[in-house]
């Protein structure tokens, strides 16, 4: 710990860390759009110039180490003067288009501008205008919003590990371009990995937009709370973004300084689905039913079964995996012989490592958990289409739905090897199911209204993710919560209560579960 | 209970019990308006909808969304209006410019739909001075009568009629 002092100020801070960053943890905010935690220090921006005594000139805070005794001049009346002159100069090119910017509300320039740049500008001449341009698959670049704070090309290359970006000319033609390497084997017109919306995130202004989201709501219009993200078994703590009680999109977490920086596009953006095409009804063979028809169904299906397959569950938290399992206990007392795998693509059993950084290799919440309950019993994919022409009864929880089995078009996630199906027919299990004529065996349970809800046997409806409150075990074995953000139509209900309802199902005489 | 009478009824003197006063008066007023109009031609009321009595600049009617200089929409899809309005009328998708269409708006984003619900606004005014770039005005006269409800929604095509003024700022 080194003690400084700041306008004259005693602050006892970690000398191991950068100022800015040493700083905000006293809360001691020093403005700057280039500077961040995680990328490497450029001092492009020029927003965080201190004074320090003893030394001449004005100093950027981002690249001055802390020294024990330093006296700094943070928000003095020449330093304010000094970062007023820094406004006027990036705001140069800027053309102040809040608001029709994406951006606006959370945007770094605005809010500094607000607070320390001028009301008035004295630059008369001509802006400079370059058109919008895509870049990426999910992303636009507006050049004359961009501040050339560099931040966007050392994510690429340091937190990503690509090296597409770059910036292009000199002077006051100097633009951000996306340049794939020539030695790449794959030519790709745009921008094409799983980063996009951290990208646009780490944009401090409104240069870098994502298309997915673009324009459909402002800002302060969403209702955030913190939850996390059902993507994956990361399972990276996010905040929420909801409008008329849809998920638009997750974005990174209140305190990033422990719940990390990123969050990946294929989390990000899938949270769209979730109120889109929801079943409501339960459903017998494709026609609608009550619950008291298809429970007592149900039973009688399970009741006359020699051997179940239970196909998913990684989908639901913990309790409800603990209700699914102690139903298959008693079923496999009764004599029955019960599979059970929660992998229902080639690609989860395929992968061995982490699609990226952040990316579990389980596109499922729960998957660590039903690891360890041992609901992985088959070996490959052809063992689970095995299986199904063996069974009587395919009880398929969770699977089949958007967006745990497939992302609707728009969504990019472009994660190199996994394939997202576009609609459920194109999902592998659905041409398993398929092509073995077995819907007449299948009981979903299910969130969405589609093929696969109108061909099963019996269709159940239940709660999705950001629905429910559970515990979920992510990929190191952590226990985390979720919170309820979306409100749900009355009467659907999660696994676990649907479970113990066809408990107590009336039968039909002579049935035994 | 017995009662006070408080009040002193006024006692009519033996001429004024005759009314002549009175009724003569009423008369006089009556004929007075009588030649003015139809022997001076000074009518009061006139014969809508055949014939409108201008309105005052400041008077707050139907909606119109303006065109700049140019031609272009001025809206860009802002939300201010939406925000602000306090009957919750206006409903407004924005969507960003087609290429082919990039001349008739000046910035990248637009209202792909804008409609105002006459049923909701209580025509307070607030939309327009929350409009930074001077797109809607509320200019366009008395409501329209119409037999549904959905005649009662303004859409775009309705309000965009005319082209509007000028300058920014500037109502018809």
């Amino acid at each position: 710990m080194a003690k400084i002092f700041v306008d004259g100020t005693e602050y006892e801070v970690d000398e191991e860390k950068n100022l800015i960053d040493a700083l905000s943890e006293k809360g001691v905010e020093i403005p700057h759009f280039c500077y961040h935690s995680k990328l490497s220090v450029v001092g492009m921006c020029r927003i965080c110039l201190i004074e320090v005594e003893g030394v001449p000139k004005f100093q950027a805070a981002c690249n001055t180490p802390v020294k024990e005794g330093m006296k700094i001049n943070a928000f003095g009346e020449k330093i304010v003067k000094a970062r007023e002159g820094v406004m006027e100069f990036l705001l140069i090119n800027h053309p102040l288009d809040c608001p029709v910017c994406d951006k606006a509300g959370e945007c770094r320039l605005q809010n500094y501008s607000f607070s320390l740049g001028h009301e008035t500008t004295r630059y008369k001449e001509e802006k400079r205008n370059i058109p919008q341009e895509k870049i990426g698959t999910n992303l636009l670049i507006n050049h004359n919003r961009c501040i050339l704070c560099y931040r966007c090309v050392r994510f690429d290359r340091e937190i990503v590990g690509v090296n597409d970006l770059e910036m292009l000319a000199r002077g006051n033609d100097t633009i951000i371009a996306y340049t794939p390497p020539e030695t790449s084997t794959e030519k790709s017109t745009y921008l094409n990995h799983n980063y996009q919306g951290a990208l646009a995130d780490v944009c401090p202004v409104g240069a870098l937009l994502n298309e997915n989201t673009l324009f459909q709501s402002r800002v302060w219009w969403y209702e955030s709370k913190e939850s996390i993200c059902h993507g994956c078994s990361t399972l990276c703590k996010v905040t929420t973004n909801v409008k008329n009680n849809a998920l638009y999109r997750y974005m990174p977490p209140q305190k990033p300084q422990q719940d990390g920086y990123f969050i990946c596009d294929f989390g990000r953006f899938s949270g769209k689905d979730f109120s889109q095409d929801r079943l409501h009804t339960y459903a017998l063979n494709g026609t609608k039913a009550t619950s008291k028809e298809a429970l007592p169904a149900l039973a009688e299906k399970i009741a006359a079964a020699k051997k179940i397959l239970v196909l998913g569950g990684a989908t639901e938290s913990c309790d409800d995996v603990d209700a699914i399992e102690s139903e298959i206990k008693t079923w496999r007392a009764a004599g029955k012989d019960v599979v059970w795998d929660f992998r229902t693509d080639k690609d989860a059993f395929a992968a061995a490592k982490d699609w990226d950084f952040l990316l579990s290799r389980d596109v499922r919440p729960n998957a660590k958990y039903l690891r360890d309950k041992n609901a992985a019993q088959l070996t490959d994919y052809a063992a689970i289409e095995k299986e199904i022409r063996a069974a009587d009864l395919i009880i398929v929880v969770g699977e089949l739905a958007a967006p745990f089995a497939y992302q609707t078009g728009e969504i990019h996630a472009n994660v190199k090897g996994l394939r997202i199906a576009e609609k459920v027919e194109d999902t592998a299990l659905f041409d398993s199911l398929n092509s073995a004529t077995a819907w007449n065996k299948v009981a979903l349970f299910t969130t969405h209204d589609n093929t696969a809800a109108e061909l099963a046997a019996i269709a159940i409806p239940m709660l999705v993710f950001p629905e429910k409150s559970g515990r979920f075990i992510d990929k190191a074995g952590n226990a985390k919560t979720t919170t309820p953000v979306l409100t749900h139509v009355q009467g659907l209900e999660s696994p676990a209560q649907i479970l113990a309802r066809l408990k107590s199902a009336a039968l039909p005489a002579g049935a035994a579960v | 209970m017995a009662t006070i009478q408080v009040h002193k009824k006024y006692a009519f003197k033996w001429y004024e019990k005759f009314y002549f006063m009175s009724i003569s008066a009423g008369l006089w007023v009556t004929l007075k308006h009588f030649f003015k109009s139809a022997l001076l031609r000074r009518m009061v009321t006139v014969s809508y909808p055949e014939k409108k009595k201008p309105l005052s600049s400041r008077f707050r009617g139907l909606h119109r969304l303006k065109r700049n200089e140019k031609g272009q929409e001025r809206c860009t899809a802002c939300y201010c209006c939406q925000w602000v309005c306090p009957a919750d009328a206006i409903q407004i998708i924005a969507a960003e410019v087609p290429a082919d269409k990039q001349y008739l708006h000046p910035e990248d984003k637009f209202a792909k739909s804008f409609q105002v619900d006459l049923l909701r606004c209580i025509y307070c005014g607030l939309c327009e001075e929350a409009c930074p770039k001077g797109a809607i005005y509320l200019d366009g006269g008395m409501p329209m009568p119409a037999d549904s409800r959905d005649g009662l929604i303004l859409d775009k095509a309705k309000m965009m009629e005319t082209t509007g003024g000028a300058i920014i700022g500037e109502r018809n």
